[in-house]
Parts: structure tokens; C-alpha cells; sequence
């Protein structure tokens, strides 16, 4: 559990970094012209999404922002123009510095080379600057011969710290509907499935089994995926919009760690259980084995699916994560080719194979069962091994620079 | 002895078939990241250059242009260097290529500018940068 946590910080934490940072990173060097003692930049991941500026000893002595991408509508003769602003400790503007600009760039000269414009951010506090809205009426006159460009300089920057403390009064409403009590009520009754052993009960399964295919599956279409999963780590659990589903996700990973039990693999999951109900159309005698070297391999295809999961995350790349495993399949209206074969397949494959697609394709299950695995034995296992893997290359692709793999 | 080796060679052949098909999952969708990479530099050098041409000559090129001729003729005011590279081959843009996707065109009185970069071989737009409605890339 704790190296999926750990995947999952640097999972979030590059990606506020890439939030904050965004196409043009804001580097120590530029700080430095403003703050000489600037040793390291550090993502506020907060509403200001800026950079809080450390020296050596790692001590916060200042705040960056960059106006782009937020001011992208604010425009000179000819196009925005991206502005650093750094802060000192006291929250007080201490320079401004254009870093790039799409407008006329012999205006933008002019500008950059007005001190007199350039420095009249200096000294003002953040908020105070957030409240401007009037330029003159804050003493601050556009430059002569550019006076479109350095109003959208000095308008670009007012507008980014604006929206930030906009940022800061955003509500999200919680909201607990009937789709919320559906999801608990499934998980529940799953974990009285896995937990309650009595005949009585037990020989009701399959008309649970059934309702998880047609209600959280075809109908509901929430099931537990690396695309939700990945989505959420990269930007944030909604907790007030889906409760239920944030609840069943939460305890999925939770109990197999507690109990040692997998309730949703084995009692919720609707392809889980959708397999289960293949296991019983060919006879017996029509069922295949897979050799110890097939089991051997097969069992790596989750791995390398998340690994091909942890690199979609952190390059960025437009790769369809839902197309790497069959749950998407379940919401057929909206269900790409991908999802739709790899489900296909795998429900094929579990005719001949026992739950194949379990075993030996869905990497969801694979941390489900990476979790479970740990319970109560001190041994350092394969799968172990395997983590330690898994959390090495999320942190070789969390050093990387960009430049390193887009040339 | 024998057996134990056969059972490496095919662990080892399902290791290197595995890595295989992740390489292809991961390498086609990191390839069209790079390639929008090198893309939007050009079209930041491409713009910039524009924006000076502006300056000096008050108006746009008023031809319509395809890159490579673009930035020759640009290149010849030196308005941008000549050894932009083409992002769709890696060689100087100043040379001609069949592969080149911008397009630039201007309106009657060469007051605006509009570059346009579409998918290969398509209509389909991949960015464009303007000087009216999509003046960033951002």
C-alpha cells in the first residue's frame, strides 16, 4: 500500500507541478533576478498555483507567478504576453519580467525597457493588486508608443492574481443522491457475500452476481478502472459529487488490506462476474491449461499495463487509458473499439482459460491484489519486487525533463 | 538441465514480446507529442518573425504561403534564421519539402495574419495562431 501511495504522490505531484507550470516552466534562474538568494522553486498546489520560492536552507523567501495560461485572453496589438511576478516573504511585489509575448515584439522591447512601468508593481501587496481594476486609477499608466501592449501587461497581470483569489472562494456543493446509496448498498451486500458464510445466504450469489453485471455494470457503469483511478490522482478524488463511488474506491483498496479479503474482485467487480458466468457455458472437459511458462508471462501482461498507465500519466501522452482494459465496455453508448475488444476478448479467453482476463489482463485487479497480497506476512515477496519496480520507474519519469523526451 | 534452459528461453521471449507491446502502446502516442513539440516551436518562430516582418513593413506578407515558403521569404529579409528546421523532417525549412503542413495567408489589406497547421495529409486543424481569435498557443 504504501509504494501505491507513494506512485500516486508522484502521480499528483507532477501533475500540479505541470498545472502550475504549464507549456513555458518558470526557472530558478529568472527568480534569481528578483531574489538572488532563490535556491528552489516549489509547487503551490493551493488557488494562488504558483511557485513558492526557497533558499538554500529551505526557507520560503518569496512567490512566482506567470500570468499565462490564465491571461491568454488579455491582448496587446497582437497577442497576450506571459509575465513573471515574483513576491518577496511579505507577499510584495519585488519585479516583473516579460518571458514570452505572441504580441509586436518592438512593443514589447519598449516595454520590458520601461522601468518606470515595470517597477511600478513593486512594493504592493498580492491582494492589493488582485483589486485593481482601473490601471490610472492605481497610478500606473501605460507606456508611450505601447500603450495597448503595456495595458495588457499590467492588465495580465492584475487578471492572474484576481483569479486566483477567485480560485481561493470556489464551492462544491455536497451532493448524496440515489445513484450514491446504489454503490454503497452494492458494496455492502458484496461484503456480507464475502465475509457471511452461511449456505442460506450464500446460495443467493448469483442473483447478486447478475445485478452487479446489469446495474453497476451495463446500467451504472461505475466500476473501478486505471482511467478513474489515474484521473483522480492527477487531479482530485471528487468526493462531493460521487461520494458513493469515492466509498466503494476506498474501501476496494481498504478492506483487502484489513481483511485480506478481495470483496470487489471477487464478489462486485461486474466483468469479474460476467467471467464467472462464462466459466459455465462450455463443459468441463472443453477447458484449457495454460503452461506453467504461459501462467508465468501472462501474469506480467498487468504489469506492463501499468506500466504503459504510469508513462500515459507522466508524459502526458493522448493515450486512451480506457481502451487498456475492459470496464469502459459496460457503458456501450459511449464504449471505444479498444474497450469493447479487450473485453470481447477477454470473455472469450475466460471460456476456455478460468477467469483469464482476471489473471492475466486487467491491471486494476493486479493492485487490488498487490495490496491483499501483503497481508499479515512479513516476506518479501515477487510481487513485492515488482512494486519496488513499478515505484522506481514512476520516479525516473517524474525526474525526467520534458525536453528529455520531446526532443 | 535442457528444460530449465527452454523455460528461460520462453520467459525471456514472453519478457521481450511483453516490452514490445508496450513500447508500441507508449512509442505512437509519444511520437505525435514530440512531433506537436517541435511543431509549436516552429510556429512561435514562425509568428515572432512574422511580428517583426509587421514592424519593419507596417503590413503582413500579403501572399498566400505554404511554411517552407514562408519562412524563405522571411528568412531572405532575415527576419528568422535560415536554419529553422522543418518539424516534419528535422531539415533546414529554407529547403523545400513535400512535407509541410502550415499554412499562412493574410486578409486583402495584410492587417491580420492566420498560420495554420493541419494534419498530414488532412483538412483536419492541428493549431493555429492568428492575430485575431488564437493569438496563443496556450
Amino acid at each position: 500500500m504504501a509504494i501505491l501511495l507513494a506512485v500516486a504522490w508522484l502521480i499528483r505531484s507532477h501533475h500540479e507541478r505541470s498545472r502550475v507550470q504549464g507549456d513555458w516552466p518558470i526557472t530558478v534562474s529568472e527568480v534569481k533576478v528578483f531574489l538572488p538568494d532563490t535556491h528552489r522553486l516549489k509547487v503551490d498546489p493551493g488557488p494562488r498555483a504558483g511557485l513558492s520560492v526557497l533558499n538554500a536552507s529551505g526557507e520560503k523567501i518569496g512567490y512566482a507567478v506567470r500570468t499565462m495560461p490564465d491571461s491568454r485572453e488579455i491582448t496587446g496589438y497582437s497577442g497576450p504576453t506571459d509575465v513573471l511576478v515574483v513576491f518577496d516573504a511579505e507577499d510584495k511585489g519585488i519585479g516583473v519580467a516579460i518571458r514570452h509575448s505572441y504580441d509586436t515584439p518592438s512593443h514589447v522591447e519598449d516595454v520590458s525597457r520601461d522601468f518606470l512601468f515595470m517597477e511600478k508593481w513593486n512594493g504592493r501587496l498580492w491582494d492589493e493588486i488582485a483589486a485593481i481594476t482601473d490601471l490610472k486609477a492605481a497610478n500606473i499608466y501605460g507606456v508611450s508608443g505601447a500603450t495597448r501592449t503595456s495595458e495588457a501587461v499590467g492588465l495580465s497581470i492584475t487578471h492572474r492574481l484576481a483569479v486566483a483569489e477567485g480560485r481561493e472562494t470556489v464551492s462544491r456543493p455536497f451532493s448524496f443522491g440515489l445513484r450514491d446509496f446504489i454503490l454503497i448498498g452494492f458494496f455492502l451486500v458484496g461484503c456480507l457475500f464475502a465475509f457471511w458464510k452461511a449456505p442460506g445466504w450464500q446460495r443467493w450469489r448469483w442473483i447478486y452476481s447478475l445485478l452487479t453485471i446489469l446495474g453497476l455494470g451495463f446500467w451504472m457503469g461505475d466500476l473501478i478502472a486505471q482511467s478513474l483511478l489515474v484521473g483522480w490522482v492527477e487531479s482530485r478524488v471528487p468526493w462531493e459529487a460521487t461520494p458513493g463511488l469515492v466509498l466503494l474506491v476506498l474501501a476496494s483498496f481498504v478492506l483487502p488490506l484489513l481483511s485480506g479479503q478481495p470483496v470487489y474482485c471477487q464478489f462486485i467487480c461486474p466483468h469479474g462476474n460476467l467471467q464467472r458466468w462464462a466459466l459455465k457455458v462450455l463443459p468441463a472437459r472443453m477447458k484449457m491449461i495454460i503452461p506453467e511458462d504461459g501462467k508465468w508471462i501472462g501474469r506480467l501482461v498487468p504489469v506492463m499495463l501499468l506500466l504503459v498507465v504510469l508513462a500515459a500519466s507522466f508524459l502526458q501522452l493522448d493515450l486512451d487509458l480506457a481502451g487498456l482494459e475492459a470496464f469502459d465496455a459496460y457503458l456501450i453508448k459511449s464504449a471505444g473499439l479498444a474497450t469493447i475488444l479487450v473485453a470481447v476478448i477477454g470473455l472469450v479467453l475466460s471460456l476456455f482459460f478460468p477467469m483469464a482476463y482476471c489473471k492475466y489482463g486487467c491491471p486494476t485487479g493486479w493492485l487490488l491484489e498487490f495490496v491483499r497480497r501483503n497481508y499479515g506476512t512479513a516476506r518479501f515477496s515477487g510481487r513485492d519486487w515488482v512494486g519496488l519496480v513499478i515505484l522506481a520507474v514512476a520516479l525516473v519519469l517524474y525526474r525526467i525533463p520534458p525536453s528529455w523526451y520531446l526532443g | 538441465m535442457a528444460a530449465k534452459g527452454t523455460h528461460l528461453i520462453v520467459r525471456l521471449t514472453g519478457v521481450i514480446l511483453l516490452a514490445a507491446v508496450g513500447s508500441l502502446l507508449v512509442g505512437r502516442p509519444l511520437a505525435i507529442k514530440r512531433q506537436e513539440g517541435r511543431i509549436r516551436t516552429t510556429l512561435l518562430a514562425v509568428q515572432e518573425a512574422l511580428q517583426r516582418y509587421h514592424v519593419s513593413e507596417e503590413i503582413y506578407p500579403k501572399k498566400m504561403m505554404t511554411g517552407h515558403e514562408l519562412v524563405r521569404f522571411l528568412a531572405e529579409s532575415e527576419f528568422i534564421k535560415r536554419e529553422l528546421p522543418n518539424p516534419w523532417t528535422g531539415d533546414p525549412y529554407f529547403s523545400e519539402s513535400s512535407h509541410d503542413w502550415l499554412r499562412y495567408r493574410t486578409n486583402s489589406t495584410a492587417e491580420t495574419y492566420e498560420l495554420v497547421v493541419t494534419y498530414p495529409d488532412s483538412e483536419e486543424v492541428q493549431f493555429r495562431l492568428d492575430s485575431t481569435d488564437h493569438q496563443s498557443l496556450e
